[in-house]
């Protein structure tokens, strides 16, 4: 096998991260030995989490997490109902301090910020720049709401209030980046990632958690997490929300053109690769971190590094948006494309999915013919790819060219 | 459990000849095997592999789509990874305290090292480039599990390392006891091809006699692992009659002639007399070769077999018919030729002590089988040939090594010994184990001869 040398490093917003894996803002960065721990182990950076003035109290609540499963799998979501750190900037900066102190140019030291007024938001970029901070992230996203006027609305649902607050962060940020962590909440992220770019920042943090109800106790008819009896909507995070991450930074990155730092769904490093094949620059964890622990960076490292060798791509750089020119406006698909289902009766188990798929939601293409072996009519199948779907064996069925027309039965 | 999976042959396909029981695994099942992995803080899985793969590590690997990291990571500490993946008695070792076995079935962990190695071998990837040379020499004696483990592990650290054999292939046990269905032959040589690329040497059809030659043919240590060539006799009346074999000289027949038998002949009733992995090896290979009933007569009982359980259940499933707790009395012949065996049932003296010498026969269980063909298999032994050229270094009973725990020294400065000679017959995964650290010691030793020559030179 032929391999070539790679280099994982990546620069970001003219920031230098040996690696494109980061700790996003949340518990795994919200203590001071647990990111040391986390910063050896080999993540390029964190963002600490969220914290705000000494004067903006926050209340957490317990329970706070509630995990979705599908089937046998745990955690293919993660709901929180978590706040910003309880943790205010006298101690956000400190630890920012020992962190540069400890780690240097070796490791990104990006804190999360939130404020309600003009001044607390100045006042804490100021503090964190004083502390040596490589990067300043802003939620407009938390999934509770943000500090404004709008009890329970966030920063980002907003796009004039978005581009006033850049505005306020960068003006005090001055040459330290700012990125604006935003939500896919809205109707039309174009607008506010717009407004971000505007109002000065350097990047987008895309996207933050997807609020969400994670699932009632039908014996007691109380959702999840059940604080003393009630619920509130929680932020949902993890495997289940990836799809939506990867269609806000694909979106972004065609429309919009600042540099994106991606969140939301990732837990390993196909996961990841495709944040960046989407035109992301860097990748965040949290949930994937929070569920298996920070040691996940081996893999991250090591799966995309032999991906690169392999591939024979020598720099991350290289594959951010590489799949950007394949995303198109359902108008532009071709119309011409006639592919039909082909099934390899030597993989199949003979569990009749396919047949079940395609009696009851698509063409009636599929015939269990003499041992429950399923044959396609290529006249009747449309190439719709239910079928493969559903069969439980990878590379059983696949969608091929086909020559056949299609026999239009209309009833 | 049912005998039907989708990575096991059927009974009946598998008495047909040499296929290999278990199929590789496809990736999706690798795949689906590893998310049931619960990925345990401080796995137990680990603490029972003797070469201490981190497996938790490995699975998790897979499960993260790393396969390459995998691989790397199980080499680490287990160079044989594919051998060991279809050779270990896993129920006894890793897979004996697997959390999963609370919820429903262990991890199949042996089947997923060896799914990341058959990977790995078949996409030719290349070893790590040894660190750099020491271009002081080691000689290994016996290219079984511990000998091809201390030499890839000297290789990396950039030893010059030499594997002496007396076989025409490399490989031990592995190559001459093992029998293709469970091990096939060209699964063990690629691993072995393997270690070769790390820069190891391996001379066969060598026997060394004389360890002082290899002293003075500049070998700065030299590591013996030449195991347990010699086939342990019952001393039976009738035991020099036509058709009576050990199992050693029948696997060996059989795999050489892949498949066929030359110096051995098979017949059509055959008696396997042993209770241990190596009977349960003869007795399906020789029904593989077409013998119509193969009975096993063991001394301990179904649950007191050194065998391993699974080895057990494949040997039944196929069709051999065990007898427990009976001990052979003599072998029946007639014109110089096997014609019957005669057993008599047994009970223990002591409770848990398996050894003839704790057995009573029970008056009244006397039976025989007619057989025309007897294999014993009850156990192995060193070669006096070698024990007689291992010069100055100490031995045991009828010659197995003396070598100090965890270092493996000898009695003899410079030579170091581990595998089925120093702890008299185990498994290949514990042969490696020694063997790893094995040559950690003789590179400690000779980096503090280095060190001193250099300073007496000055
Ligand atoms: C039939 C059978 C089935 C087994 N099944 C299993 C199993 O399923 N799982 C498992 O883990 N273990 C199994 N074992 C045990 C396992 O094979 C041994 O524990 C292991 O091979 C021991 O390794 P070793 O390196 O000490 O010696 P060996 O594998 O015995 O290798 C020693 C080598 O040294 C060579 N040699 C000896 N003297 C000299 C000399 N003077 N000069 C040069 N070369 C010499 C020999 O030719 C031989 O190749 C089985 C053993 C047998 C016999
Ligand atoms: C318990 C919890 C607390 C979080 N706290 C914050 C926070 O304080 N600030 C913030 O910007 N994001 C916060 N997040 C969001 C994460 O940083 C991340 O963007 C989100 O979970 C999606 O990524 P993931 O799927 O990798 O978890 C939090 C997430 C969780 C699960
Ligand atoms: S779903 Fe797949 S495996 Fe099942 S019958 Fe159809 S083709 Fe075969
Ligand atoms: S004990 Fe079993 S479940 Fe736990 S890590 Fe080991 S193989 Fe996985
Ligand atoms: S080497 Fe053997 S005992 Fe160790 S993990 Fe692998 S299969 Fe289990």
């Amino acid at each position: 096998m032929k391999t070539i040398p790679v280099n994982l490093g990546i620069e970001f917003c003219g920031v230098k991260f040996s690696n494109p894996f980061i700790l996003s803002a949340a518990p795994p960065t919200d203590d001071l030995d647990m990111l040391k721990r986390g910063l050896e182990m080999g993540w390029a950076g964190a963002v600490l989490k969220t914290t705000s003035v000494e004067k903006n109290k926050v209340e957490l609540v317990y329970p706070m997490i509630s995990g979705l499963s599908f089937e046998n799998k745990k955690v293919v979501g993660m709901g929180n109902i978590d706040l910003i750190s309880e943790h205010h900037i006298d101690l956000v900066e400190k630890r920012v301090e020992a962190l540069k102190k400890e780690f240097g140019d070796e490791r990104v030291i990006a804190a999360s910020i939130m404020g309600a007024k003009k001044e607390d938001w100045q006042g804490l970029v100021k503090r964190l720049k004083a502390a040596g901070v490589d990067v300043i992230e802003c939620s407009f996203s938390c999934p509770q709401g943000s500090m404004g006027e709008v009890p329970g609305a966030m920063l980002a649902q907003s796009v004039p209030a978005t581009e006033m607050v850049t505005r306020w962060v960068k003006d005090a940020a001055r040459k330290t980046p700012v990125v604006i962590k935003i939500t896919p909440m809205v109707a039309d992220i174009v607008a506010v990632a717009n407004a971000v770019k505007k109002g000065g920042a350097d990047a987008i943090c895309a996207s933050n958690t997807i609020p969400s109800l994670m699932g009632i106790d039908i014996e007691n008819f109380i959702p999840n997490p059940n604080v003393a009896g009630k619920t509130t909507y929680s932020g949902l995070s993890g495997p289940a929300i990836k799809p939506i991450t990867l269609k806000v930074i694909s979106e972004l990155s065609k429309t919009v053109g600042l540099p994106i730092t991606g969140t939301g769904g990732a837990v390993n490093w196909i996961d990841a690769l495709e944040f960046i094949l989407c035109g992301a620059t860097t990748v965040q964890f949290c949930t994937a971190v929070m569920h298996y622990g920070y040691d996940i960076i081996e893999d991250l490292c090591e799966g995309l590094a032999f991906y690169m060798e392999e591939k024979g791509i020598s720099k991350v750089k290289n594959l951010i948006g590489k799949s950007l020119p394949y995303i198109v406006g359902h108008d532009d698909l071709s119309r011409k494309n006639r592919v039909t289902s082909n099934i390899d009766l030597k993989k199949c188990v003979r569990c009749g999915l396919c047949y079940y798929a395609c009696q009851d939601g698509g063409h009636q293409a599929i015939e269990l013919g003499r041992d429950r072996k399923p044959e396609v009519d290529e006249e009747k199948c449309f190439g719709c790819g239910l079928c493969q779907s559903a069969c439980p064996i990878d590379g059983c069925i696949e969608l091929k060219e086909s020559e056949k027309p299609r026999k239009i039965a209309i009833v | 459990m049912s005998s039907k999976t989708a990575t096991t042959l059927l009974p009946e396909e598998r008495r047909k000849g040499f296929k290999e029981i278990h199929r590789c695994y496809e990736p999706h099942q690798a795949y689906l095997e590893a998310s049931r992995c619960l990925m345990c803080e401080d796995a137990p899985c680990t603490q029972g592999c003797p070469a201490g793969v981190d497996i938790k590590k490995f699975i998790r690997k897979i499960r993260f789509h790393n396969l390459r990291g995998a691989i790397r990571e199980i080499r680490k500490a287990n160079v044989l990874a594919g051998i060991c993946g279809r050779v270990c008695p896993q129920e006894l070792l890793c897979q004996k305290e697997c959390s999963n076995t609370e919820i429903d079935i262990p991890i199949d962990i042996a089947a997923l090292q060896r799914y990341v190695a058959d990977v790995e071998l078949r996409r030719s990837v290349s070893p790590p480039v040894r660190q750099f040379a020491q271009k002081m020499k080691v000689a290994v004696i016996g290219s079984g599990p511990a000998g091809l483990a201390v030499a890839a592990n000297l290789a990396q650290k950039g030893y010059e390392v030499t594997i002496f054999e007396t076989e025409a292939k490399p490989g031990g046990l592995l190559a001459y006891g093992i029998p293709p269905h469970r091990l096939p032959p060209p699964a063990t040589q690629k691993e072995i091809r393997y270690i070769k690329k790390m820069g190891v040497k391996i001379k066969c059809n060598t026997k060394i006699t004389d360890i002082d030659e290899l002293f003075k043919k500049d070998f700065k240590a030299i590591f013996i692992s030449v195991g347990l060539p010699g086939a342990r006799k019952i001393g039976l009346p009738g035991e020099n009659l036509k058709g009576v074999y050990t199992a050693l000289e029948f696997l060996k027949d059989v795999i050489e002639n892949k498949g066929k038998t030359k110096k051995t002949r098979i017949g059509k009733r055959v008696v396997v007399i042993g209770g241990g992995d190596v009977a349960m090896d003869a007795a399906s290979c020789a029904l593989r070769l077409g013998a119509q009933r193969v009975d096993l007569a063991c001394l301990e009982g179904y649950d007191e077999m050194p065998s391993s359980p699974e080895e057990r259940r494949i040997s039944w499933e196929e069709g051999v018919e065990i007898h427990t707790r009976v001990m052979p009395v003599r072998i029946i012949g007639s014109k110089g030729r096997v014609t019957g065996y005669k057993g008599i049932g047994i009970r223990w003296r002591k409770p848990g002590l398996f050894v003839p010498s704790n057995a009573i026969p029970i008056p009244g269980t006397e039976f025989s089988l007619k057989v025309d063909t007897v294999i014993e298999a009850i156990g192995q032994l060193p070669d006096t040939e070698n024990v007689k050229g291992f010069k100055r270094i100490e031995t045991a009973g009828p010659g197995y090594i003396v070598a100090k725990k965890k270092t493996f020294k000898t009695s003899r400065p410079g030579v170091f010994a581990a595998g089925d000679i120093v702890n008299r017959g185990a498994t290949a995964v514990q042969a490696v184990a020694d063997g790893n650290a094995a040559a950690e010691a003789i590179d400690a030793y000779l980096k503090r001869k280095s060190k001193h020559r250099v300073t007496s030179n000055q």
